[in-house]
């Protein structure tokens, strides 16, 4: 059980705090509205930019990492195709420095031209090293554009083409900026060893000047239901096949979010699973096998994965996975397999509620999808679910017509190691 | 207003929360070591047997030996095995290193008695059935191809091999033919030389529940867990580098280069160790290190260069990694020399030995964080035979550290000379 006390600034920020005693540390996460799915069509991979963007100085101080590096502290940040999110951990008796350096930056930045250069090349490193000099690294970007034609999830948050990043201007920052960057979209939430009211007093005494900002009302063009099979085939110097499938899912905040979860904790998490079982260890198919969702806040995805042995064929592979999907539509979940993942479920739970950090993370990110107090909810609503509960969501979901796949092809390469 | 260009006032570290574990023994001599703590219900055994890679006779044995622990005993199969831990939500964490061989478990406080009755028999009677060793030697390979053309695998498997020479297990680069080479008789035999109660100890942390080391006693502390009649002999190796300071490993598609060099050092053992670790952490060891200010943050050479101090039991080594574009390859491995030579010829200036100095404290505050946390800590001094003081002496160093002891120690101990340079990928010239 994480306790947390709430209060909203008078600009709209939100601030979350809880207190553990038990560590000498504390850590500060700002989450900002804004993901990929804000950025216009033309201009994708901003809002991770931006992300490199908010280290680079802000009004008041030239250097955020030094700042709080000299208060013994630690930061680092990331960007989904829903939100950027910032944390900060330092020792709990320094906490003030993280407030100064977060509010300065959400106050305003130093833009630059040279500093914009140094880090659009550095994002350019970060797409070839992550996307494109690695096998198989192209994959959500073949994926994406197949499972959504018309929502902005049809492009990573790298960017839709490294040219994006190189195109990127001063303007463009700045815009991206005033659209997002204000207390009113955003999310303040520290955990650790710190007392809530000294924390309400620190965020008022840092945020509460920050102006309000124009609020941003999100209006995203709408996924249009699938209603035929799409299929890509592709071919890569790599050394082995793979498969890849997707289907649509609803949104996070649907009632089926936690039965969709689960089928795909029934496939595949833990080696007692059902896709390592069948296919890994009785079939012999392939030598790793995955299924996970996207949990993303607009309709997300139902994610198949599979690395091919060299004797097995596309066709069996594809034939395989849907024969498991089959079963899941055909035949309840027996009972002690559901207990299985809703024990999983709870264990992993309690294990992130160990770490200061994890708190932080997890109760801005449930008070943006409507309050933090359910992240102590989250695991009674894993227990609600049932057999039937699980068929139903598994009969909505996994019609073939509605599959997105993709067959990646090895032609082979020269390895001698 | 509020004055923003005032920066808050900050307290330095000055005393770490180290718990020294406590210490027991069971029945049959295994040490037992307890530590106490953290919010939720949550426990972790570790099992730490002391020998790995460096003691195999063949490549990968000690690998599919306690990866295998999980696939079968004489009762179970690899299923009931896992159907049994995953219905406990209990997650089975195990490590084959250089030098030691870990088997940890992760455990709701509620579970945790059958859960280690489990753990006990894997690691006691595994009966290693064939087939499974055939999915996992046939899967891992598959893994290795699939690593094989990624830089960056590359210039690491290179790089060791460059480092102790083609001979000493610490530096055998794994091919693709090794994973078709081991039997069902390696892994029995490996287990049988190393993995028994004279050659473990044991960690327990989080949550404990009273009968904790009843429960230990039981699982772990009984005579029916032999021994082998002898001691087998410790092997020994010598660190010998083939003589090539520059390799290229030419991979003409490559986008960017891998890039590995370094050189064999002290290891945690050393007096001037933490020293060592000082000056490596003004190098490369941080985000506001001078090698991710100047490749990354000034040049954009790069998304991330790091440089660290390796510790193993028997030796130790410091290396510089990163991944640059090629064409910037040649002018990044300049640089990284640049910055190793002023690490023992210019002085760090006063703010930037303040700033390593209050952020190396809160990061070793930050992992002491929570009980695990103390337990791994706990472990690197037990695997070298540290005094637990250890700690307590890291920050007396950091005061003591000036411009001139880091231009000291890096002039012993990270000397440009004799540097291996590894780049998988392509290298050009600079114009």
């Amino acid at each position: 059980m994480v306790r947390f006390e709430k209060l909203v600034l008078g600009n709209g920020l939100r601030v979350i705090v809880h207190r553990d005693i038990s560590t000498p540390i504390a850590a500060v996460n700002v989450l900002y509205d804004a993901g990929a799915r804000d950025e216009d069509p033309g201009r994708t991979g901003f809002a991770h930019l931006f992300e490199h963007l908010m280290f680079e100085g802000s009004v008041n101080i030239p250097d955020f990492d030094t700042r709080l590096q000299d208060a013994g502290g630690e930061n680092n940040a990331f960007t989904t195709n829903d939100i950027t999110n910032y944390y900060d951990t330092l020792p709990a008796q320094n906490l003030e420095t993280a407030f100064w350096l977060e509010s300065d930056r959400m106050l305003g930045l130093a833009f630059s031209e040279q500093k914009l250069e140094v880090q659009k090349n550095v994002v350019v490193e970060e797409f070839r090293q992550s996307y494109l000099n690695q096998p198989y690294g192209d994959v959500w970007m073949l994926l994406r554009p197949m499972a959504y034609q018309k929502h902005p999830y049809r492009w990573p948050t790298i960017g839709k083409d490294i040219s994006h990043i190189r195109d990127a201007s001063l303007a463009d920052v700045k815009h991206f900026f005033h659209k997002f960057y204000h207390p009113a979209n955003a999310i303040l939430s520290v955990s650790g060893n710190v007392e809530p009211d000294q924390v309400f007093r620190m965020a008022e005494k840092w945020f509460g000047d920050i102006p309000a900002g124009e609020p941003y009302i999100r209006n995203l063009p709408v996924e249009p239901a699938q209603t035929a099979q799409r299929r890509l085939r592709v071919e890569r110097e790599v050394p082995f096949d793979q498969i890849f499938m997707a289907f649509h899912t609803g949104k996070r905040n649907d009632n089926d979010f936690f039965a969709t979860d689960l089928l795909s904790d029934v496939l595949s998490n833990g080696s007692s699973s059902r896709l390592v079982q069948h296919l890994v260890k009785e079939k012999r198919l392939f030598s790793e096998v995955n299924a996970y969702i996207t949990g993303s806040m607009d309709r997300g995805l139902f994610v198949l994965t599979g690395k091919l042995h060299e004797e097995t064929s596309m066709e069996a592979a594809e034939q395989a996975l849907f024969d498991e999907l089959r079963t899941l539509k055909d035949e309840p979940v027996g009972d002690r397999e559901l207990q299985k993942i809703k024990n999983k479920a709870e264990a992993s739970h309690i294990f992130s509620e160990s770490n200061v950090m994890a708190k932080a993370v997890n109760l801005a990110y449930f008070e943006l999808l409507g309050d933090a107090g359910l992240l102590n909810q989250q695991t009674s609503f894993y227990f609600e679910q049932t057999p039937d509960a699980l068929q139903k969501t598994a009969r909505s979901l996994f019609e073939p017509e509605r599959a997105s796949v993709l067959q990646y092809h090895s032609v082979k390469t020269n390895t001698s190691v | 207003m509020i004055n923003r260009q005032l920066t808050p006032a900050t307290s330095i570290i000055t005393h770490l929360p180290f718990i020294v574990p406590e210490r027991g023994r069971l029945g049959n001599g295994v040490p037992v070591y307890l530590v106490e703590g953290g919010t939720e219900d949550i426990v972790r055994v570790e099992l730490l047997f002391l020998a790995g890679s460096y003691h195999q006779h063949k490549p990968l044995v000690t690998y599919s030996a306690a990866n295998l622990l999980k696939a079968g005993t004489i009762g179970k199969t690899s299923r009931e095995i896992s159907e049994m831990l995953d219905f406990y939500g209990a997650h089975l964490q195990v490590d084959a290193q250089k030098d030691l061989v870990s088997v940890s478990v992760y455990v709701l406080k509620k579970y945790l008695e059958p859960v280690l009755g489990m753990v006990q028999e894997i690691v006691v009677g595994p009966s290693y059935p064939q087939n499974e060793l055939d999915i996992l030697l046939k899967n891992q390979k598959h893994q290795h191809i699939v690593n094989s053309s990624k830089v960056a695998y590359l210039a690491r498997l290179y790089f060791g091999e460059q480092l102790f020479g083609p001979k000493h297990p610490y530096g055998y680069r794994l091919r693709k033919k090794d994973f078709d080479k081991i039997s069902r008789g390696d892994l029995l035999a490996f287990h049988k030389q190393w993995i028994h109660p004279g050659n473990l100890n044991i960690i327990a942390s989080g949550k404990l529940p009273e009968n904790i080391t009843s429960m230990l006693e039981k699982f772990f502390g009984n005579n029916q867990w032999a021994r082998p009649g002898q001691e087998p002999p410790e092997p020994v190796y010598t660190a010998m580098t083939n003589g090539t300071k520059k390799l290229l490993i030419q991979k003409d598609e490559a986008l960017q280069s891998a890039i590995r060099m370094g050189k064999r050092t002290i290891n945690r053992s050393h007096t001037h160790h933490q020293r060592l670790m000082i000056a490596n952490a003004l190098l490369g060891g941080f985000f506001g290190s001078r090698l991710m200010k100047n490749i990354r943050q000034d040049k954009g050479f790069t998304y991330g260069i790091n440089s660290a101090v390796v510790s193993l039991v028997r030796d130790g080594y410091f290396f510089v990694g990163t991944q640059v574009g090629v064409e910037v390859c040649q002018a990044a491995i300049e640089q990284i020399y640049q910055e190793i030579r002023k690490l023992r010829t210019e002085p760090a200036g006063d703010e930037e030995l303040m700033t390593l100095k209050n952020y190396l404290s809160g990061s070793f505050l930050r992992s002491f964080d929570g009980p695990f946390a103390q337990a791994d800590r706990f472990k690197e001094i037990l695997v070298f035979g540290i005094s637990p003081d250890y700690y307590d002496n890291f920050l007396l160093e950091l005061k003591n550290t000036t411009p001139e002891s880091v231009m000291e120690t890096a002039g012993k101990y990270l000397h440009e000379d004799g540097l291996i340079e590894v780049v998988a990928g392509k290298r050009q010239e600079v114009q």
